[in-house]
């Protein structure tokens, strides 16, 4: 500004009554980042008197480029371990990049299987298969395969939140597989240009030269996973790990039922199917999958017709193998009040008797019998 | 009294006796127990500290009295302080009061007020109380913070 026009502005008055309306500033206080490429420029004004004549005076004006400070978050929306079955499809892991940075990216996204030991607990012994990375489009954090397609985060505004979606199916079963761990790793990308995936971030080097009107690009981030992680400082990237296990398998479990006649009445040895005569079922369930324990096993079944069944035969956890009860367990009470690791109750209504068993170890059998009656 | 060898002239037009210069610094850590390094503010980040540092010249023939230095807080920056060793300016977070900064308000939306802080800050300024005699010279700055 040349003086004439100054002194015509401010003619007269203090310069201060002109600069009150001249920055309206005040609104700046709980304002996020200032973007980068924001030019921040400083003009001083002076006023004065000389020998009793009011004058003002401006200074020049110093300017600078807010410069672009990269900084990113990643972090996995579920804490805990994902329980997962072997044979799974389209296990859904969510993970949210934050963009910190103080302008607009992209942001690149890769998935990692081979985690460094230790980094998260529980077994790593599986991978993954089919594994796809998509990105929450319509922003409600649920993954919707009809919607949610993207492969990068397109255009994120600063100190914006985006949900990505891993993907992947489990291995078909494998006693050796019991967890598995991934790492997302989100890249700080040139952003500007709506549905076109940008190029990796490279800072500025230090010793460049800078030209004050350019926006230097600096990395900022932290290290986000400590030194056993893959994240490191200043490398405009960001890391988050999830973790599976296989915790309901697909044991091989098989039951056996066999009938042997205790008594008939009348023969003193190797009783016969005679009216009469009591007859106990043998229920045999043997968990083949070693290792890995079947729970809360149920055994159902129906008391034959032309049968009886012995009020207070049930007994269940006795050891048996192939079909034959070798030794029996608990006694039942057949109103289902027992408690414990093995319960069971008779329904005579429906005629069925029921057989609960807490835990069948893995490589071991259990047995269930009960007793009827031929009529 | 500072020369003014080292800053770019930017020389105020001829009739105005005082010549005023503004410059833009960033302030680096220094090595570990000495004050920070104040360098051109070229690579200037969110958070990044920084000094805006007025330098005045009277370069008239006649003692310059009652001189008044304004500087509103430039958009992107929020005040932080005053300069060790310098004068502490005047703040006012409007542009018509000014005081120290416990005495200085903020309107609440709601009604009522609320003690300004130093990221309220819109304007500084700095009274001299002794005249300015003819080729006298000084310098005064603030701090502040990139938003």
């Amino acid at each position: 500004m040349s003086a004439p026009a100054l002194r015509c502005l401010l003619s007269g008055g203090t310069a201060l009554a002109a600069l009150a309306t001249a920055t309206p500033a005040f609104a700046q206080a709980a304002t996020p980042a200032t973007p980068a490429g924001t030019v921040v420029s400083n003009t001083a004004q002076a006023s004065y008197t000389v020998n009793g004549n009011a004058q003002t005076t401006a200074s020049n004006t110093a300017t600078f480029v807010v410069d672009r400070k990269v900084n990113l978050a990643a972090v996995a929306v579920q804490s805990a371990t994902t329980s997962v079955d072997f044979g799974q499809t389209g296990v859904v892991t969510t993970f949210r990049v934050t963009n910190n940075t103080n302008a607009t990216q992209d942001f690149l996204l890769t998935v990692a299987q081979l985690l460094p030991v230790g980094l998260l607990t529980g077994a790593d012994n599986f991978d993954l298969d089919n594994v796809r990375i998509v990105v929450d489009a319509d922003g409600d954090g649920i993954y919707n395969p009809a919607v949610d397609t993207a492969g990068f985060i397109d255009e994120l505004e600063a100190d914006k939140t985006r949900a990505v979606f891993v993907i992947g199916d489990i291995p078909s079963s494998n006693p050796a597989a019991t967890g598995a761990q991934i790492g997302l790793q989100a890249i700080a990308a040139v952003g500007g240009a709506t549905g076109t995936q940008g190029a990796p971030l490279i800072p500025t080097p230090l010793n460049t030269v800078n030209q004050d009107a350019e926006i230097d690009v600096v990395f900022a981030d932290n290290d986000n996973d400590g030194l056993l992680g893959f994240d490191a400082a200043r490398n405009g990237r960001a890391w988050a790990y999830a973790s599976f296990a296989v915790t309901t398998t697909n044991v091989s479990l098989s039951v056996t039922k066999s009938a042997s006649v205790l008594s008939d009445g009348v023969s003193i040895a190797n009783p016969k199917a005679l009216p009469g005569a009591v007859v106990q079922y043998c229920l045999t369930v043997q968990n083949a999958t070693p290792s890995t324990a079947a729970a809360n096993v149920s055994l159902t079944d129906i008391v034959p017709a032309h049968t009886t069944y012995v009020p207070g035969s049930l007994s269940v956890g006795g050891i048996g193998a192939n079909g034959v009860c070798l030794l029996n367990g608990v006694s039942i009470a057949d109103n289902g009040s027992g408690t414990g690791a093995y319960r069971g109750s008779y329904d005579a209504g429906t005629r069925t008797v029921t057989a609960t068993i807490a835990s069948v170890p893995g490589g071991t059998s259990i047995a269930a019998s009960f007793r009827v009656t031929i009529d | 009294m500072i020369p003014f060898a080292s800053l770019a002239a930017v020389v105020a037009a001829a009739a105005a006796p005082l010549q005023l210069e503004t410059r833009i610094l960033a302030e680096r850590p220094g090595a570990a127990g000495t004050a920070p390094v104040l360098a051109p503010a070229r690579r200037m980040l969110p958070g990044d500290p920084l000094v805006v540092e007025l330098a005045y010249r009277n370069t008239g023939a006649a003692a310059i009295t009652g001189l008044v230095l304004a500087n509103p807080i430039p958009q992107g920056l929020a005040y932080r302080g005053g300069q060790p060793d310098m004068p502490v300016p005047d703040l006012s977070v409007d542009g018509s009061r000014f005081g120290p900064l416990a005495v200085l308000t903020v309107a609440l939306p709601g009604g009522g007020t609320r003690p300004a802080t130093a990221a309220d800050v819109t304007h500084v300024r700095w009274r001299l109380p002794a005249a300015l005699a003819a080729g006298g010279s000084g310098r005064l700055a603030f701090r502040a913070v990139v938003r």
